[in-house]
């Protein structure tokens, strides 16, 4: 094999979605037995590319991707079969392992069985290969161990080396690892990392996705930053800085934010947290001040979902202490919390907040029903004028209030779910990606909303992973890593690049 | 990165209207609300008027009686068994419960010589109790409701049988229970007032209470309903209550109308109800379960069945015609939640 070219090559990748450009022209060269880190912020590029590598999406014309020197293919009508004959391997960030199987079973889930004449699994082949396998990749487990008792870590490794088994010895492929370390803890993110290094030297080329910045200049040769769609550019590890990194990510645009304005600064506090421990976030402290919007900034995983649940009675606390208005309060579930004139709003829309199949009315009454039983029956007529008010004042276009949840759209659910408790007119409303998957028109409707809701005395904390919507909505962020409450930002000094950088920044640089 | 930027290319457009996505008419819908009453009618005239060999018999007043007399019992098991189904769980031990009241309330009767009122007493409180292990199994143990009430129906059928040996109790049940069974007011089967008073109670229960409209949300989506401060455990656990206090009912029912405590009462009534329920969620309040639906499907089911005894066929036709009405509606309810973008029955 000849050692001077590119494992990987790609020229002038790009793809367009209607509206948007989510890669532009991006080159990139993977030299062989090389670790490439490939970082970026949210919706820079990283996964669109990686989908173009898998022949999930089919990228605009004129780009080609060219493996181990077998010349350039058209990137457009690259299919998932192309890259697996190419060598292409992917393992994405939960890495499809059955954890109530074995080793050799997991193993066989990726490339069948082997049978005998009967159709009966030949298990002594089975663990042969297994042992195989194992011996190669220097995995810390047994063919008949229960996947359930090797580490997350060694998980992953299983799901590589099942990936790569057709492969023969001397024969690489490329090895795509998508965020492996962000669902593992952090003992076993290094474990992970050596055996990388490990592969690599004995001649796998990885492109490794992460958006942990001190991860990627300890286990990277290169790295690859992606900015709106764009290669901003590659460099050596070695000669470069976390700082470095960051820069490239953030950019150098200025631009000015709305801002929310000012903090409140002498209003009262609803509600201090001390020490909320649980899940992820390790002693949360926090105080949240009357008519003050909040803002919780952080990467996937950092525990600003899991500490708005806690404070919400959703997701028990292990430690800690929530006092509301003065009094300590323990939530053993959202129905206390919402006595403390608590609201929330998850995420998960469809999942967590919508009746998709229930009218507009019943999903705006959802959890409030009670108030509308009156003399043994409920006020229907009642029910539904409140209702429509509730829509007009909250900008909800529906076809009545008895069409189903279903026939709106998304930006119309989401107002909807919003609705169900503003009119509540909550002391405290916790947000968790307000805006997601809301239309733009919406979007500055239901910033509108919230605004009003603010200035109505209603606090607001907003979890969000778009940091120019906590720029424009907030009048203080505090910046969450790992579980922990990092840093804090006041309007006017709340800046995108600012939260980007500070969210990505390593533990030691902090 | 600006606001605008980040607008996700695939993420949803403007919903068309309820209308257009069912490419439906006023016409169309009012069929598909109408459909079971449609094929009620349709079955009617067809045994009466069309097909010559049923026609005599089957357009007679009689005729109508027994139909309607028949079904009091399966009636007030399927509108008992709606309630744990609105919130999405299962109760497979109805039939079995009502087998269960009906012995004990006989045996009341037969063995203790306990006056009327409190032998009714005793069917329901034992319906009502049964609902109450259901409903803790289910929600305190956290056994899949499917499992628990198949379980509980195994358990019942064994003590039944324990206690009557197989045979039924006839003895001692009082002529004033088996007349009102038998009877008939202005026309009307008497214990059919029995089933229009329950029918009227679960009707409220569903729609004109707060309960009834947590119970829409629990099995409309569980995760929504528990971030919306719903007491999960408890609404599930009422519910068994409300469909095992209705069996029970259904239990004392079928003493007055067959004068007897019958052992081998159990699992047919518990598929008969269950399909009614299903077949009446078509309808009506398409992809809701609904007490009127619920009636025209147990009242359709019971005229063509009858119907195609009249036309000679013979028993077997009862298993037919039921098994494959709870295949149908149960794969047309799926297709009317997969047209709501919603999870399946």
């Amino acid at each position: 094999m000849p050692d001077a070219g590119p494992a990987l090559s790609l020229r002038d990748l790009s793809k367009t979605f209607p509206g948007t450009r989510a890669l532009a022209g991006v080159d990139l060269d993977l030299r062989p037995g090389e670790i490439h880190a490939l970082v970026g912020g949210n919706g820079s590029g990283k996964s669109t590319l990686i989908k173009i590598l898998a022949g999930v999406y089919d990228a605009d014309p004129g780009g080609t991707i060219e493996v181990g020197g077998r010349g350039a293919a058209p990137a457009t009508g690259w299919t998932p079969r192309d890259a697996f004959a190419a060598g292409l391997r992917f393992v994405h960030q939960n890495p499809g392992i059955f954890l109530d199987l074995t080793v050799a079973e997991n193993i066989a889930v990726g490339a069948g069985f082997p049978t005998g004449p009967a159709g009966n699994v030949r298990w002594g082949a089975l663990r042969a290969r297994t042992r195989e396998l194992i011996d190669r990749y220097h995995l810390r487990a047994a063919p008949d161990a229960p996947m359930r008792l090797l580490r997350p870590a060694d998980r992953t490794m299983v799901a590589i080396a099942r990936a790569f088994q057709d492969r023969e010895e001397n024969q690489h492929g490329i090895l795509v690892l998508d965020e492996p370390t962000t669902a593992l803890p952090v003992a076993d993110v290094e474990l992970l990392l050596t055996a990388l290094r490990r592969f690599a030297a004995e001649g796998m080329t990885i492109l490794y996705v992460s958006h942990r910045i001190d991860e990627v200049l300890s286990l990277a040769g290169r790295v690859s930053v992606l900015r709106d769609g764009r290669l901003v550019g590659t460099v050596d590890a070695a000669g470069t800085t976390e700082a470095g990194v960051v820069g490239m990510i953030v950019g150098r645009r200025l631009e000015a934010g709305a801002g929310a304005g000012p903090a409140p600064e002498g209003a009262r506090p609803v509600l201090e947290v001390r020490g909320l421990t649980g899940g992820p976030v390790r002693s949360a402290d926090l105080t949240l001040r009357e008519g003050e919007v909040l803002g919780l900034a952080g990467l996937l995983g950092a525990g600003q979902s899991e500490l708005l649940r806690m404070l919400f009675g959703a997701l028990p606390a292990v430690a800690g202490e929530v006092v509301v208005e003065g009094a300590a309060r323990r939530f053993r579930g959202p129905a206390d919390a919402m006595a403390a004139g608590i609201g929330y709003v998850p995420s998960e829309r469809a999942a967590e907040a919508l009746f998709a199949s229930m009218t507009v009315r019943e999903n705006v009454s959802a959890g409030s029903i009670g108030r509308y039983f009156r003399g043994l029956r409920l006020r229907h007529d009642e029910e539904s004028r409140d209702v429509v008010a509730a829509m007009r004042e909250f900008l909800i276009r529906a076809g009545s209030d008895a069409a189903p949840a279903f026939t709106l759209s998304g930006g119309n659910q989401q107002k909807m779910v919003l609705a169900r408790w503003l009119r509540r007119r909550p002391r405290i409303l916790l947000l968790d990606e307000p805006t997601q998957g809301v239309d733009v028109g919406s979007r500055q409707e239901i910033y509108a909303l919230l605004h009003r809701a603010a200035e109505a005395g209603t606090s607001t904390i907003v979890v969000s992973s778009d940091f120019g919507e906590l720029e424009r909505l907030c009048h203080r962020v505090a910046v969450m890593r790992r579980g922990l409450i990092v840093a804090e930002l006041r309007a006017p000094h709340i800046d995108e690049h600012r939260l980007t950088e500070l969210a990505h920044r390593s533990e030691e640089a902090a | 990165m600006s606001v605008e930027d980040r607008t996700a290319p695939a993420v949803d457009q403007d919903a068309p209207s309820l209308g257009a996505r069912l490419g439906a008419s006023a016409a169309v819908r009012w069929l598909e609300r109408w459909s079971l009453l449609v094929l009620l009618v349709l079955t009617v005239a067809f045994f009466g008027f069309i097909w010559t060999q049923t026609a005599a018999t089957f357009m007679q007043l009689a005729n109508f009686q027994n139909i309607v007399r028949s079904q009091t019992v399966l009636a007030v098991l399927a509108l008992g068994a709606i309630v744990p189904l609105v919130c999405g769980q299962f109760d497979l031990s109805v039939g079995n419960v009502a087998g269960l009241a009906s012995v004990f309330t006989a045996a009341a009767f037969a063995r203790w010589h306990v006056p009327l009122p409190v032998g009714i007493v005793i069917g329901v409180a034992l319906g009502t109790l049964a609902g109450v292990v259901n409903g803790t199994v289910v929600t305190r143990l956290g056994v899949s409701s499917f499992i628990a009430t198949l379980g509980s129906a195994a358990v019942i059928t064994g003590i039944v049988n324990w206690y009557t040996q197989g045979l039924s109790i006839i003895q001692g049940i009082p002529p004033r229970l088996t007349d009102f069974g038998g009877g008939n007011w202005f026309g009307v089967p008497s214990p059919f007032y029995v089933v229009v008073l329950a029918a009227l109670l679960v009707y409220y229960l569903l729609e004109h209470t707060p309960y009834g409209r947590n119970l829409h949300a629990v099995g409309g989506n569980v995760e929504s309903a528990r971030l919306v401060g719903l007491p999960i455990p408890r609404i599930v656990f009422l519910s068994f209550v409300v469909s095992g206090a209705a069996a029970g009912l259904g239990g004392v029912l079928l003493v007055a109308d067959s004068g007897a405590g019958n052992p081998s009462v159990g699992s047919t009534f518990t598929l008969t109800a269950l399909t009614a329920a299903f077949l009446g969620a078509t309808s009506v309040k398409p992809g809701r379960f609904n007490v009127v639906g619920t009636l025209l499907a147990i009242f359709f089911l019971a005229t063509a069945i009858t119907g195609l005894t009249f036309a000679g066929v013979r028993d077997y036709i009862n298993d037919l015609f039921t098994g494959f009405a709870l295949v149908l509606a149960v794969g047309v309810s799926v297709l009317l939640s997969r047209r709501r973008g919603t999870g399946s029955a």
